[in-house]
């Protein structure tokens, strides 16, 4: 053996140096097989700590280095650097934890002591397996294909084309503007004009480097970060498919409307006069708000939370986009009657209290009910209800207009499956983290904005998407390489007996079948190394680089010394 | 140092909830009993049912596994298949005859420091009512 193996232990100040006897342990492992120096340091992760192990490696001439001192997930990077620096492979390394699940929590110091030198012989015989892994870099695309040409697509590829960067803007209708065209006016607070959409949509129309693919699908993506490639389908040019290269991919396929005919007391769909929330909207950008009969309405019911509690959640959007209706029927239909239906009020922004209180004022009459029954009766609609306390009460009306759950679009489940991405049970999209990732797929380069991720309004559709710009922008750099992950799975040919187990495991899908070799091949570009793979190949065909089966098997047997 | 017997026991935990809900319970300063050995995988999908056998053969008294909670995986479903292999496992334990008491499998978040302490400590008093391992003198491999 001719490793030269140096073993520094972090005193952490008083943190590790008070619980164990660092002497002691120092003492015992000097002797370890392969061990040429094993030394103390006041504060290993501090300027003078890294400086001084830097030299230790020089000086010493040490093959291998083994710290002892806090958890991997504090300072495992900090001293890979440092082996960097001073020309160490930084995987020759190996951080022994003394402090967290040791000093911390083992009271008895010579209990602590005697452990932490189980712990650091495991670190010494580990490391000596320890192979000089490479980083690897790789060519990337910087261009970006955006599924879904409404307001969050457009957004995002206003923020992200430019001179060095593509924007391919996929659009599954013949038009782009999504939903938000489909409104007759926004919200007062969002200027109520929809002329700032149409700017949009004029800005990602005449931009250069946006190709706008419209009356297109997205039939088939493979690759990862930095080099996709997606197969896109025209359904106009007869069926005619493209195939482009991307390096990140932004899924924007918003929502539809909850069938409201799902819930038969509503009436939709038998009942006339009975509409929901988007048919009004294309009414009242027609400007003829009109019966069947052709006459105006003189009293219109706006039923909230249709479907909320068969989907099991809140649309957010319907109460405002209700109490936009009343107080547009209000302007153009002087004297008429509106009654809003509603659960539970949904105000979440700062200009929304004013509106409904407004509205109240304005005459437009707010009823708390449940259990809704829309009947026919002598050419009206009787809306019949329970208000709290379980009183039966109804009214007559010639209009009613429901306000549906926004539930995921069409494609949703199909789009999942040809990217990998998992749903939630509600069926939308699901992030990585709620709070700390929202807008992250737990595929590296995949994005997703706006209400393909759950119900939103426009401005927050348009925060995700420049979030999710923000994240391509700064991961996917023009002319700059990317560093796929080092500690990866590899298949070694000779003993993969094709069996394809592996492949049922990776949950990224970095694993594919060699047809013609008859064995498992692991694209090591798209790998994270979990080891799932290693844990379940039955011929023990598959390593788990920095993870090896002796590595491990030698932390084991240490364990029981 | 007391007399009393304790148990050695070896604990594969996952990189990104159960090592660092470990970490917690030492950041917290919960003490406890010294006879639980960590070894870090990056995730609980990564434990082959090798190493709790080979453990086990080589003298540890209990085998812990732990990972993340169920749709709380880093890699999405790793924990999933280290369910399955448990299952396997525990099969594979009683039909050789083996105490399938002695291994466990639990899922412990990152903010979960006390539960971690909880549950290897609840495991370390189990492991403790049977004593030694048997299977290390009886069984050479």
């Amino acid at each position: 053996m001719n490793e030269k193996i140096g073993v520094y232990v972090c005193e952490c100040g008083p943190n590790i140096s008070e619980r164990i006897d660092i002497d002691r342990v120092l003492e015992e492992i000097s002797s370890a097989e392969g061990v040429k120096v094993a030394k103390k340091f006041g504060l290993l992760c501090s300027n003078d700590g890294k400086n001084y192990l830097a030299d230790e490696i020089k000086k010493e001439e040490l093959t291998h280095l083994v710290v002892a001192a806090c958890s991997p997930r504090e300072h495992e990077q900090t001293f890979m650097n440092v082996c960097l620096e001073a020309g160490l492979n930084p995987y020759l390394f190996q951080l022994v934890n003394i402090r967290e699940q040791c000093a911390w929590m083992i009271s008895d110091k010579e209990e602590a002591t005697r452990m932490a030198i189980k712990y650091i012989y495991a670190g010494i015989s580990r490391v000596t397996l320890h192979k000089p892994l490479l980083k690897k870099e790789l060519d990337s695309i910087p261009d970006v294909l955006i599924i879904g040409g409404g307001i969050s697509g457009i957004e995002a590829a206003l923020c992200l084309a430019g001179k060095d960067r593509k924007v391919y803007l996929v659009e599954k209708t013949e038009s782009l503007g999504g939903m938000v065209k489909k409104f007759f006016e926004l919200l007062p607070y969002q200027g109520s004009n929809l002329a700032v959409i149409e700017e949009k949509i004029e800005q990602v129309q005449n931009n250069e480097n946006v190709e706008i693919l419209t009356s297109s699908e997205v039939e088939d993506v493979r690759g990862f970060l930095g080099n996709f490639e997606a197969v896109i389908k025209s359904k106009s040019n007869g069926s005619e498919t493209k195939e482009i290269k991307i390096g990140a991919i932004i899924v924007a396929t918003g929502f539809k409307l909850f069938d409201p005919k799902n819930i038969p007391q509503y009436g939709y769909g038998k009942i006339e006069n009975v509409l929901d929330a988007l048919e009004f909207e294309q009414m009242s950008a027609s400007g003829k708000i009109l019966l069947k009969n052709g006459n105006p309405p003189k009293s219109v019911a706006l039923i909230h939370c249709v479907g909320r509690n068969e989907k099991g959640y809140c649309s957010k959007v319907c109460c405002l986009y209700s109490i936009k209706f009343a107080r547009h029927l209000q302007d153009k239909l002087p004297g008429i009657d509106v009654s809003e239906f509603y659960s539970d009020l949904c105000l979440p922004d700062k200009a929304d209290q004013d509106y409904f209180e407004e509205a109240k004022k304005k005459g437009i009459h707010f009823i708390r009910a449940d259990n809704l029954e829309l009947k026919e009766k002598d050419g009206k609609i009787n809306v019949e209800y329970k208000v709290a306390g379980g009183k039966k009460d109804s009214i007559a009306v010639d209009m009613a207009i429901l306000a549906p759950a926004m539930v995921p679009s069409e494609d949703t489940s199909k789009l999942a499956e040809i990217l990998n991405l998992p749903l939630d049970e509600t069926g939308f999209f699901k992030e990585v983290h709620e709070m700390l990732d929202p807008i992250s797929t737990p595929i590296e380069g995949v994005y997703v904005s706006g209400c393909a991720l759950g119900p939103k309004n426009i401005p927050e559709s348009i925060i995700q998407s420049q979030a999710a710009s923000g994240k391509i922008l700064s991961s996917l750099i023009p002319g700059k390489k990317i560093e796929p992950e080092v500690k990866v799975s590899e298949i070694r040919e000779e003993f993969c007996t094709g069996c394809q187990t592996c492949l049922s495991v990776c949950f990224y899908g970095a694993i594919s079948f060699d047809e013609y070799k008859g064995i498992s091949v692991v694209n090591e570009a798209i790998c994270r190394g979990c080891g799932s793979c290693v844990g379940i190949c039955p011929s023990g065909a598959i390593r788990s680089k920095h993870f090896t089966y002796p590595q491990l098997y030698l932390e084991v047997l240490q364990a029981l010394r | 140092m007391n007399d009393e017997y304790t148990p050695k026991i070896i604990g594969f935990l996952c990189n990104w909830c159960a090592y660092t809900g470990a970490d917690l319970a030492g950041v917290s300063r919960i003490q406890i009993t010294p006879s639980l050995r960590i070894i870090r995988v990056m995730c609980s999908g990564r434990i082959d049912p090798l190493f709790v056998l080979k453990g086990l053969l080589k003298g540890a008294d209990g085998v812990m596994m732990m990972g993340c909670h169920p749709g709380d995986c880093h890699y999405q479903k790793g924990n999933y298949s280290a369910r399955r292999r448990y299952v396997l496992l525990q099969k594979l334990f009683e039909d050789l005859g083996f105490e399938s008491e002695r291994i466990g499998l639990w899922w412990v978040s990152a903010s979960e420091g006390p539960r971690y302490a909880q549950v290897s400590s609840e495991f370390s008093e189990e492991i403790k009512k049977l004593g030694p391992n048997p299977v290390r003198e009886e069984i050479f491999i």
